[in-house]
């Protein structure tokens, strides 16, 4: 690999989140990032480059970075007025490594979730199948809605310096998506001993019970490299909705399903019955100082 | 001759259609060629579902969608006279979201999408630190605005899409800690101001009211007073010079101007209509139908919405003297939207002091959304760009139907030979492409927003 890999950000159906997402990395990682990677084009960040030049060109990409799901027709949605998927076939035949950023590259996302234009999905999806064989790697996919910076810098990071990098069944990278998003979330002493907020807007309480967290389901980084260098959703009291997996955007995405007061969905991995039989255990117990509020400002 | 010009760095992009005569524009077009469907997703959804869907409409204003959807679903409780308890606490916290985004938003649109391509109008090296990527100015506003946005993720988690507001409430629970530290991150953007844009004190800043207060500027601000006026933005981009704000929020006013007049707004003036777009059941692209964006018109009449509008009905001295002598320019548009950064960081200041943690963060409403046979309802925000508007259609906790007034909607949508939309009439006379594109962009132009 060169020196200062060319990287081309490209963007088909988003709402540019992924893109905003970069930009709030840590800005000395930011940095690192522009000054160690060749930025070639970016529709929003760059002014000296045009797509339709550089597929034209001989130029070779070392990362090929895609943002937004993939229509395959252009009744809807069209790039520069060509169909998105005919560029997206040829910067891969360009390119060695082929990212996609965010859930809805990497499998349609929210957008597939629009009826009337047919058959939206991912990069995976998109490619054309005689050149599937050509390529040099396989498809890696960010999930996550929006995908974390790190993530991305990572990703990018370790193949420039390691030259490989292992990919769960998803194609995720595993080190960053082996772990569940309830890793790390500090409302998990709350989950052992299975205490419910009493309502939304609390710092106590798991939101696996009632408001529908997705974190002992869902596998992420997130309260592992915490977000914005700062926090996590389920640090501050909103459930994860677990868009890092392919099965988002759900239905009933804040409130937990439950049959006969049980969660429908338990931690995965997790038998229905071991889930039961713990959780008969833990509410046997009352833990004043689980009950309690977390703070007392009273007479301070 | 005609002339067809695809612009970037917009969120999106769009085509711009011109016609030329002796070198001036005589009709201009902006086409948004791109559609999502979101109205068409949130149909059926269940109603909450709309706190995590509609924030994904844009990534970088994905916060005021969700404060437009939590009003939306608020009033709808109200409209089945069904009483919903909000507290203070959670009303300030949710300004307090949507001020931190429109920061982010008109400190990375200043440096990252208008300034490239200001300084661009001048060969000259003393500009090569706007260059994207890799100019010191460049990277420094992307480090201010992931530094402030910080100060979102204390009370959101994370930013983007996080859908921390809900019906009755938000989700957090800040601690003064958590206070103390949004704090320290409005400071850090305070000194940006001062250091960078500026170039003048806060304090020095919120006292200018008069014309002659553009000679103190020596920040990057003062960058764009000298290019404009050696460029004559200052007479380029003049619209209608009308002006809508849908609502009262962050110390915001409501109310419309007219050729100076000023009054209050009806939201049931408010006409959207599709004259000039396409379909999306017949996907009919032919004929007059040419963009995706429709438009929308108050009392029969384009207004323009966003900062400049905010500014000017709410009666921002320093703003109010800059029209008076250069009218609805690119140059007032983006002095406007500049300017109010410095208000939003004083506003912000104001509204952590404010915040009372003893009180709750969430009521819960009396009866679920489910529990509601049938209602209707809109609920408004001013948005970075300007005025949004959501109108929602709940059948027993279901979207029945779900329709979404951008405010990008109001500046950009189509109009007709006789009577332009809004930036359509200011791109109408501009001498050159160059020219051309920057009035566009100067409206802060989103098109992911344009036509969701």
């Amino acid at each position: 690999m060169r020196n200062k890999p060319k990287v081309l950000w490209f963007q088909a159906i988003t709402c540019n989140g992924n893109t905003h997402s970069l930009l709030c990395a840590n800005p000395s990682r930011l940095e690192l990032f522009l000054n160690s990677f060749d930025l070639i084009y970016h529709p929003s960040l760059t002014t000296h480059t045009n797509l339709l030049d550089i597929i034209d060109s001989e130029e070779k990409i070392d990362f090929l970075l895609v943002e937004g799901a993939i229509p395959d027709n252009s009744d809807f949605f069209s790039i520069s007025n060509k169909p998105v998927k005919e560029l997206l076939n040829k910067l891969v035949l360009k390119s060695t490594y082929i990212v996609a950023v965010g859930s809805c590259a990497s499998y349609g996302g929210v957008h597939a979730k629009f009826e009337l234009n047919k058959n939206i999905t991912g990069v995976q999806n998109s490619l054309d199948t005689k050149l599937q064989p050509k390529l040099k790697h396989k498809v890696i996919n960010l999930t996550g809605c929006p995908v974390h910076p790190e993530w991305i810098l990572q990703t990018l990071f370790i193949i420039k310096s390691q030259g490989k990098i292992h990919l769960d069944e998803e194609q995720r990278p595993i080190e960053l998506y082996s772990t569940m998003t309830h890793h790390g979330c500090l409302r998990n002493e709350y989950f052992e001993w299975k205490i419910e907020p009493d309502s939304f807007g609390t710092k106590e309480g798991c939101l696996f019970y009632s408001q529908g967290c997705r974190g002992p389901m869902t596998k992420s980084s997130c309260n592992k490299i915490l977000w914005n260098g700062v926090n996590s959703k389920t640090r501050v009291g909103m459930p994860c909705i677990g868009c890092t997996e392919t099965d988002f955007p759900r239905l009933n995405m804040l409130e937990t399903t439950k049959h006969i007061g049980i969660p429908a969905e338990v931690p995965l991995g997790v038998s229905k019955r071991a889930y039961l039989s713990l959780t008969g255990v833990a509410k046997t117990f009352k833990i004043n100082r689980l009950q309690d509020k977390l703070i007392d400002y009273k007479d301070r | 001759m005609k002339t067809v010009d695809i612009v970037e760095r917009i969120e999106g992009e769009a085509h711009l259609k011109l016609e030329w005569r002796n070198n001036i524009v005589k009709d201009a077009r902006i086409e948004f060629l791109n559609f999502r469907g979101f109205e068409y997703i949130l149909e059926g959804k269940p109603a909450l579902d709309a706190l995590v869907l509609t924030p994904r409409i844009c990534g970088i204003c994905g916060q005021a969608h969700l404060l437009a959807t939590v009003n939306a679903l608020e009033n709808a409780y109200r409209n089945a006279n069904i009483d919903i308890e909000v507290p203070q606490k959670a009303k300030l916290i949710r300004e307090l979201g949507l001020a931190i985004e429109t920061l982010d938003s008109h400190i990375k649109w200043f440096y990252l999408f208008i300034m490239p391509d200001i300084t661009a109008l001048k060969d000259n090296k003393i500009y090569k630190d706007y260059e994207p990527i890799k100019g010191k100015k460049w990277l420094g506003a992307t480090k201010i605005a992931s530094d402030i946005m910080r100060a979102l993720a204390i009370i959101g988690g994370q930013w983007p899409h996080t859908s921390y507001m809900l019906p009755g409430g938000v989700m957090c629970d800040p601690t003064l800690i958590d206070l103390a530290t949004m704090e320290n991150y409005i400071d850090q953007g305070i000194g940006f101001f001062e250091q960078n844009i500026s170039g003048v004190s806060m304090n020095e800043y919120l006292q200018f009211n008069s014309i002659d207060d553009l000679n103190k500027l020596s920040g990057d601000l003062n960058d764009f007073k000298n290019l404009s006026f050696e460029f004559g933005l200052n007479n380029s981009g003049k619209s209608y010079d009308r002006f809508f704000v849908i609502t009262d929020i962050l110390g915001f006013k409501s109310g419309r101007i007219k050729q100076i007049n000023a009054g209050k707004i009806t939201h049931s003036k408010i006409k959207e209509t599709t004259e000039f777009s396409f379909d999306a059941t017949t996907k009919k692209h032919s004929g007059k139908k040419y963009s995706w964006a429709k438009t929308v018109n108050y009392d029969e009449m384009f207004f323009e919405t966003g900062p400049m509008a905010r500014a000017l009905v709410g009666g921002r001295k320093f703003i109010k003297a800059i029209h008076k002598e250069h009218d609805d320019s690119v140059f007032t548009r983006v002095m406007s939207r500049v300017d109010e950064i410095a208000y939003l960081l004083n506003r912000c200041k104001k509204i952590i002091k404010s915040i009372d943690i003893s009180e709750p963060s969430f009521i819960q409403p009396k009866v679920k959304l489910k529990d509601i046979p049938y209602s209707k309802a809109i609920g408004t925000v001013e948005a970075a760009r300007g005025s949004l508007m959501h109108e929602v259609e709940v059948e027993k906790g279901k979207i029945k139907s779900y329709n979404i007034i951008t405010p990008t909607v109001w500046n950009l949508g189509p109009g007709s030979k006789i009577k332009p939309g809004t930036a359509q009439k200011a791109i109408i006379g501009s001498r050159s492409l160059k020219e051309a594109t920057i009035i566009l962009r100067s409206f802060d132009v989103c098109s992911v927003c344009t036509t969701h």
